[in-house]
């Protein structure tokens, strides 16, 4: 049997998910080790043997596939555990990275402590400035060369940096590199020559984009990951292909697609921060299935809730990341987060006398009260608690039981400094925080002109499942998914395990509207070419590869802003790059209102990326005959009470076992469907269904039916379930 | 250029008639009751019982309702100084104007928005008449704009045909007419020599833009296109915020909402309230001096903050402050703007942004015909840069000094002066590498830094504290737009500028070339005569601001030749005078020019920094070995060498020259007025402590300031200066970064030093003119 697998070695959990030859998924997870990662791989590789009926030897000979996400480089670069880097940049210019533009203290950071600069820091510098060189040489900014390289100073510089101050990794980043590559190529080769044991990476490789500042944090983040990244790759490869591995390892990135781990260690920025792509990878191919082009995917655990969006089926790209006060500009599967999720603090301001959750978290360690390990501030789990929602004896499937006593006295403790109820302060803390997430969505997609309405939201991570029947509600979407029910906690693995070769070569140039035509379509045969030769490099022929071309395009001079247009196929005449700005005008209309946009104003072009696919195949999941429209015996679980917050009210709900829930399974709320590692709360008047895929599609009850229900929630009568 | 001295021409203030704050001879000033058309009907109901969890809920998405009006001016503007350097602000404000949120963006702006929507509300009512849809446009800053390129909006929300509230935004246009590009007019010398004054407008009338409107505005610019589309970018804002405020009247009802507001800013004000009940009662000052209120002009001006506290209130005034004169005014929104941005940095840093609460304690007192609170017909655009930083400065210092005194945890949020520099302004303009003309305005100041606070260092390059969200842009973004070229941008030494106990953060430094033009001409620049930013507590004041040129240098033949110069002092060529305030001038091919954003105020006297925070600095690079014995005392030895270098302090040494100094600072200092004792606390009474040294103690004499060692300064009614030993010596002889090239003017300046006569500590510092006495500027009443 032939298996095609993912493995996301994301946070506590290392996830494994793989699909053999007839379709069908399998799922598992073991602990993270942290020492050596590859002992929790295999931990985890020997459950899914286990769920495949074979040995993790076998598994592994008969992996068709095998794709690798991981946080490695994340990890070593919050840790600062990276390689002793060190930078050489244009003379003048060492101390950019130093300065940060001004915004180091507050890059990223939730808006309550810009006002408190007291609260605020620089992060640890990546480069102290010991390990930056200055070197003298210049490009303009139209690629002109005004001072050449020193090269005896670079050959001096690499020596001293790498003999006396013990750089084992170096980066280069030079002003308009990306104009001009010439003095980044050339002091590349001199610490080849020189150092040909470091690692180096220069900047117009990196992140060929304008903007000194984020170019060089680009190209240092890659330089301080890439030594103990590429060993880490290339370990994982050697565990897999001694233990049978017939097939190249591939490695997850931000792009969404993945890359052999022989490529991907030549640029491991890309695949830093790859875990919440995973995720949107895997509602993106389940999506296509259900039928849903536009989806909220939305990852809700310990500390934070991300979200990512995709639109008519293509999921959103970003074009800027910020790690650790750090900012860059790469382009990304766009996810945006905020702290906010089961260990988020709640606590009262004694001013308002109203309750605030989060931004700060008990993490997991110590965690929430329930957890007994020393939290004393009550968090979101322990309101899930206190409701019923959660399971104080089956947490985790009963491997690590909640002490339900501490957090109601938690809970209880802080109702009674604004005179509520236990139950009262836990359904608030609950309200606060689904409003939080459901803010963040409304932000990412009110902002960019769409509705909330029309879009599906898929919940998953340890606690999106449970909070998604309140906010998904409160946005008043289409639906909630479930992805995969029991598979939702794996679900990243499981979307790494889906991912296609994908490669973006992109080249910063401006171009103001109406485009040099013959400018423009060199360009794009430029481009097109680098990726083309690039794939074959991978193996991959001219026909399996599928290219979509884009502009970033703006009004002149909006720095801080772009669209993404796209560029048809083939050569370009006047007439389509006429339809190419008139779809960049229409598109900002749309967005910021008729008449936003000045007609008057110039329209520039600024990078222009071509985006090639190499579609992996792979078969189609397996889809479920039987229909049951019950739920076995075997996964009833009783009922117990529950709180439930929008209603406010205690009510009698039932308790599924989830893995005992098939296709055409009907839950209707109140009740609650425990997984071995989530739970997933079906609201009154909701209706969760399994679908044929294994899904469990959550059913929100109509806005009309709601007000009613609301007002009887108020009367004596309470409301009732269906 | 600076060929001769100007005397400006004091401006008339009539002062037989009574001028009332009505925005037209005199700043308006709100009254406590406005007085409104009846044909508005205000809505004003309250869901009395909204709970706390309600509350929360509906709160926050205000607040991010708030800040997607900012989100949207950055996106959509295309001036650097409003998309990058935070150059604008956004605020929800109630129906009667009251300013709810503001963003983290420029922070004095935030309460010229509210100042601004009472006086629609006062004098547009009846005609044009406030309806739904309409959005006012104001750049009178007798009205409520801090100078008129600040122009703002603001637009009533109705609900059912009542004004629910009002969403706002102001916003740095670039050029709004007048006879300077940049519309910096620094030689005028009344109103008409100034851009003109728009009272507020309706440029959009019941949603639809009004066309003339909007052309009368632009018509004025230099750069119209430019201004249209910063324009269009706030109206987005505007119709952004409105349109979600409407969404949650619509899901949770206006009474409700209205609730929440009102309670966030009673929240705002009691948390307010209870921070201010740790401070004790009395008066503290501050005082900062500028050079010339017009080129030419040699002249020294005052501006004075001093705040009383009283109980739960604030009283502001500006007492001392010199009289309204040349080019160097701004009006009382100005002043309580800036006055409310250190309040707000200090008093209620926890509040997110809530800064509605904290005006409900202020008073404002400020004295009229000022320079920083000045009439009809003073000119006002250049109030930007050579006004509003120094208002927030001087409040600064007023507002650290009594938070120094409170109770900890308080004691310890009081940060030093942050910027006199005049933002770092360069703006000049020219035609550029596309062969178009462009306007530029440049903020040396954005790479930012934060000053010391008693209990940290500053943050070298971090930002700058009363504009949260500013950005330097880089300088790729400015060789694109710019026909220059950066020669360098690096961080300065922490030398003597903002040494303390605690340092400040560091500046920074940049230098520029002409590339791919002939010639620019430079409207505003920043060359101080003197430094400005004051010490806090015994801490050494700031640098001072520079900006140097010389011209005919032999750069072009050092690129040539392979090396990019690294200091203007490397190259030949002529350095020219330039005076802060000065005519424009002409940069050519061949010129070099740096401008330097200053080290900070620093904290507490430099020979109490811990002697391996000294050494710190040294082996990070940023201290010379110099500086450290010469600033602090410290001596060190290098170990090693290379890369691996590394400085180890000499304990010993460094105590006995320490011990040394603080010796000889009582042989070379003037005795003090009032000689005491050693002051004998009454058994049990607590020391309140003033920063590290400074406190009071209770004597069967009352309450008296005593220094740590145990010397008795005197009752707290008067002056402790008055008890300390005085050193004064020139204000460019403090240590590297003061030296000044304007000798005439520096002259005029010194630098003071009060030191405790028993230990020699170093209490307090102030940089001021020679003939003025020293100022009083810690006052309790306990």
């Amino acid at each position: 049997m032939a298996y095609y697998i993912g493995v996301d070695g994301g946070g506590t959990f290392t996830d494994c998910a793989a699909m053999d030859e007839s379709g069908r998924l399998y799922f598992a997870k073991a602990a993270t080790t942290k020492e050596d990662f590859a002992v929790g791989m295999f931990d985890a590789l020997s459950a899914l043997a286990d769920e495949c009926g074979t040995t993790v030897a076998g598994l592994i000979a008969s992996a068709e596939r095998f794709n690798l996400g991981t946080t490695v480089g994340t990890n070593l670069l919050v840790e600062r555990r990276g390689a002793r880097t060190g930078l050489l940049a244009t003379a003048g210019h060492g101390d950019s990275i130093l300065i940060m533009r001004g915004t180091g203290r507050t890059a990223g950071l939730e808006l309550d402590l810009l006002f408190h600069p007291q609260a605020t820091q620089k992060p640890v510098p990546l480069v102290p400035r010991a390990l930056i060189r200055e070197i003298h040489e210049r490009i303009d900014c139209m690629g002109e060369e005004v001072v050449p390289l020193d090269e005896e100073a670079v050959e001096a510089a690499v020596r001293g940096l790498v003999n006396d101050a013990g750089a084992t990794a170096i980066a280069i980043a030079f002003l308009w590199s990306f104009k001009n590559p010439a003095h980044e190529l050339r002091a590349q080769e001199i610490v080849r020559k020189v150092a040909p044991e470091v690692y180096v990476s220069c900047s117009h490789q990196v992140a060929p984009r304008m903007g000194e500042y984020e170019r060089t944090v680009a190209t240092v983040i890659n330089s301080y990951v890439a030594p103990a990244s590429a060993a880490y790759f290339r370990r994982a490869a050697d565990r897999l292909h001694e233990s049978g591995l017939r097939h190249p390892l591939l490695i997850m990135q931000i792009s969404g697609g993945v890359l052999p781990a022989e490529k991907a260690v030549e640029i491991p920025l890309t695949s830093l921060g790859s875990g919440p792509v995973g995720g949107l990878m895997g509602s993106l191919s389940l999506a296509r299935g259900l039928g849903h082009k536009n989806i909220i995917a939305t990852d809700m655990g310990g500390t934070s809730f991300e979200v990512g969006l995709i639109i008519n089926s293509e999921p959103l790209v970003g074009e800027e990341k910020i790690i650790d006060q750090y900012r860059y500009k790469i382009p990304q599967l766009e996810t945006t987060s905020i702290a906010c999720g089961g260990g988020s603090i709640a606590r009262v301001d004694p001013f308002s006398r109203s309750i605030r959750v989060g931004p700060e978290s008990a993490g997991a360690d110590p965690g929430p009260v329930c957890y007994g390990r020393g939290g004393t501030e009550p968090t979101v789990t322990d309101a899930d608690v206190t409701l019923g929602l959660l399971s104080a004896e089956r947490f985790l499937g009963g491997r690590m039981p909640l002490d339900r006593e501490g957090a109601l006295r938690a809970i209880a403790g802080l109702g009674e400094q604004i005179g509520l109820g236990p139950e009262e302060t836990a359904a608030g803390i609950l309200r606060i925080n689904n409003t939080r997430a459901a803010e963040l969505i409304r932000q990412q997609t009110v902002v960019r002109g769409y509705d909330p309405r029309d879009f599906v939201v898929y919940a998953y991570g340890g606690a999106g499942p449970l909070h998604a029947f309140a906010f998904a509600q409160e946005l008043g979407v289409k639906g909630v998914v479930i992805p995969l029910g029991n598979g939702a906690s794996t679900l990243s693995a499981y979307g790494c395990s889906t991912s296609n070769l994908v490669l973006n070569i992109e080249r910063e140039r401006v171009l103001f509207a109406p485009f040099p035509v013959d400018e423009l379509n060199t360009l794009l045969v430029e481009l097109e070419k680098q990726a083309l030769d690039s794939m074959r490099e991978l193996g991959k022929s001219g026909e399996e590869v599928e290219i979509e071309r884009y502009g970033l395009m703006r009004y002149s001079g909006q720095w801080l802003h772009s669209l993404l247009v796209h560029i048809p196929p083939g050569d370009l005449t006047v007439d389509a790059i006429g339809g190419v700005v008139n779809d960049f005008r229409s598109m900002y209309d749309a967005l910021y209102g008729q008449g936003a946009g000045v007609v008057s104003q110039g329209v520039e072009l600024v990078t222009t990326r071509v985006h090639a696919v190499v579609r992996l195949q792979r078969p189609a999941q397996a889809v479920e005959k039987a229909f049951k429209k019950s739920v076995s015996a075997a996964g009833r679980l009783g009922t117990r009470e529950i709180f439930w917050p929008d209603r406010m009210e205690r009510l009698e709900s039932e308790v599924f076992d989830g893995r005992e829930i098939r296709y055409g399974n009907r839950i209707a709320g109140p009740a609650v469907v425990e997984l071995p590692y989530t739970s997933v709360a079906v609201g009154v008047e909701q209706m969760l269904e399994c679908d044929a895929f294994g899904n469990f599609l959550l059913r929100l009850e109509q806005p009309s039916a709601r007000v009613s229900t609301y007002t009887a929630a108020h009367g004596p009568a309470g409301g009732s379930s269906s | 250029m600076n060929d001769r001295v100007t005397e400006p021409v004091k401006q008339p203030v009539d002062a037989g008639s009574e001028i009332v704050w009505d925005g037209i001879a005199r700043g308006y000033a709100p009254p406590e009751v406005l007085s409104i058309s009846p044909r508005l009907r205000l809505q004003t109901a309250e869901d009395p019982e909204v709970d706390p969890i309600s509350y929360e809920v509906i709160r926050n998405s205000l607040q991010n309702i708030n800040l997607e009006n900012g989100h949207t001016i950055q996106k959509l503007s295309i001036s650097p100084i409003t998309m990058i350097n935070r150059d604008f602000q956004c605020a929800i404000l109630t129906e009667t104007g009251d300013v709810m949120f503001m963003g983290p963006y420029l922070m004095y702006l935030a309460n010229t928005l509210g100042i601004m929507t009472k006086w629609v509300l006062e004098n547009r009512g009846e005609s044009p008449g406030i309806e739904d849809g309409d959005v006012f446009l104001c750049s009178d800053p007798y009205v409520g704009s801090s100078h008129q390129q600040d122009t703002e909006l603001t637009s009533p929300v109705f609900w059912k045909d009542e004004l629910f509230c009002w969403v706002a935004n102001s916003v740095h246009y670039s050029d709004v007419g007048g006879p300077a590009p940049g519309s910096f007019c620094l030689s005028s010398q009344t109103i008409w020599e100034d851009p003109p004054l728009f009272p507020p407008m309706k440029l959009v009338e019941r949603g639809a833009l009004r066309a003339d409107m909007e052309q009368l505005y632009l018509r004025q610019s230099r750069v119209p296109a430019t201004v249209a589309m910063d324009l269009h970018a706030a109206l987005a804002g505007i119709t952004v915020s409105r349109q979600r405020i409407l969404k949650l009247l619509e899901r949770y009802g206006a009474e409700t909402v209205k609730a929440v507001m009102k309670r966030t800013l009673d929240a705002g004000e009691l948390a307010f309230v209870e921070k201010l009940r740790l401070i004790p009662d009395g008066r503290w000052s501050e005082r900062i001096y500028t050079e010339a209120a017009l080129p030419g002009d040699t002249g020294i001006y005052v501006s004075q903050v001093n705040i009383t506290k009283e109980g739960d209130y604030l009283t502001v005034d500006n007492e001392g402050t010199s009289p309204q004169v040349g080019s160097i005014n701004n009006t009382y929104a100005g002043f309580v703007g800036g006055v409310l941005a250190p309040l707000t940095l200090m008093l209620a840093y926890d509040l997110g942004g809530v800064c509605g609460g904290v005006s409900r304690r202020v008073k404002f007192r400020p004295t009229p015909g000022t320079i920083t609170c000045a009439d009809y017909p003073a000119p006002i655009s250049g109030a930007g840069v050579c006004n509003m930083p120094m208002v927030v400065s001087t409040a600064t210092g007023a507002t650290a000094k009594m938070v120094a005194c409170a109770d900890p945890p308080l004691r310890d949020k009081a940060l030093g002066i942050a910027d006199v520099h005049a933002y770092g302004g360069w703006i000049f303009n020219g035609i550029n590498q596309h062969g178009q003309f462009f306007m530029a305005m440049h903020s040396g100041m954005a790479p930012g830094a934060i000053p010391a606070s008693p209990g940290r260092d500053g943050i070298d390059t971090g930002g700058q504290d009363w504009v949260p969200g500013m950005e330097a842009s880089n300088v790729e973004d400015n060789e694109m737009s710019w026909p220059v070229l950066t020669l360098f941008r690096r961080e300065n030494k922490a030398d003597a500028a903002g040494a303390g106990r605690y340092r400040s953060g560091v500046g920074a430094e940049e230098a520029w070339i002409i590339h791919r033009t002939d010639s620019l001409d430079t409207q505003v620049y920043n060359n101080e005569s003197f430094a400005k930013c004051q010490g806090l507590l015994g801490g050494n004041p700031g640098g001072r601001a520079f900006f140097r040129v010389k011209r005919d240098t032999d750069v072009a033949a050092r690129l040539a030749a392979g090396t990019v110069p690294q200091s203007v002092d490397e190259v030949t060529g002529e350095e020219i005078p330039l005076f802060w305030k000065g005519r424009p001038v002409e940069l050519d091919v061949g010129s070099m020019w740096t401008l330097n954003f200053p080290n900070l105020a620093g904290y507490g006297d430099p020979l109490d920094r811990e002697p391996a925070a000294v050494g710190r600095d040294l082996s990070e690079g940023k201290i010379s070995v110099e500086d450290a014995f010469e600033v602090y005392g410290v001596v060190a030895v290098a170990d090693g060498i290379g890369a691996g270098l590394k400085w180890m302090v000499d304990a010993e040494k460094t105590d006995e020259e320490r011990a040394e100094r603080r010796r000889r600072r009582l042989e070379d200092s003037r005795p003090a007025v009032e000689a005491h004792g050693l002051v004998e606390p009454l058994d049990g009474s607590e020391r309140r402590a003033i920063g590290d040294r400074l406190g009071t103690v209770w004597t069967s004499h009352g309450a008296r300031y005593a220094c740590t060692c145990g010397q008795d300064l005197g009752p707290v009614q008067v002056d402790l200066k008055d008890s300390c030993r005085l050193r004064e010596s020139p204000v460019d002889s403090i240590g590297r970064g003061y030296e000044s090239f304007a000798k005439d003017i520096a002259d005029k300046m010194c630098f003071r030093e009060f030191y405790c006569p028993l230990c020699g500590a170093r209490l307090a510092t102030e940089v001021a003119r020679r003939e003025d006495d020293q100022l009083w500027d810690i006052e309790l009443r306990l």
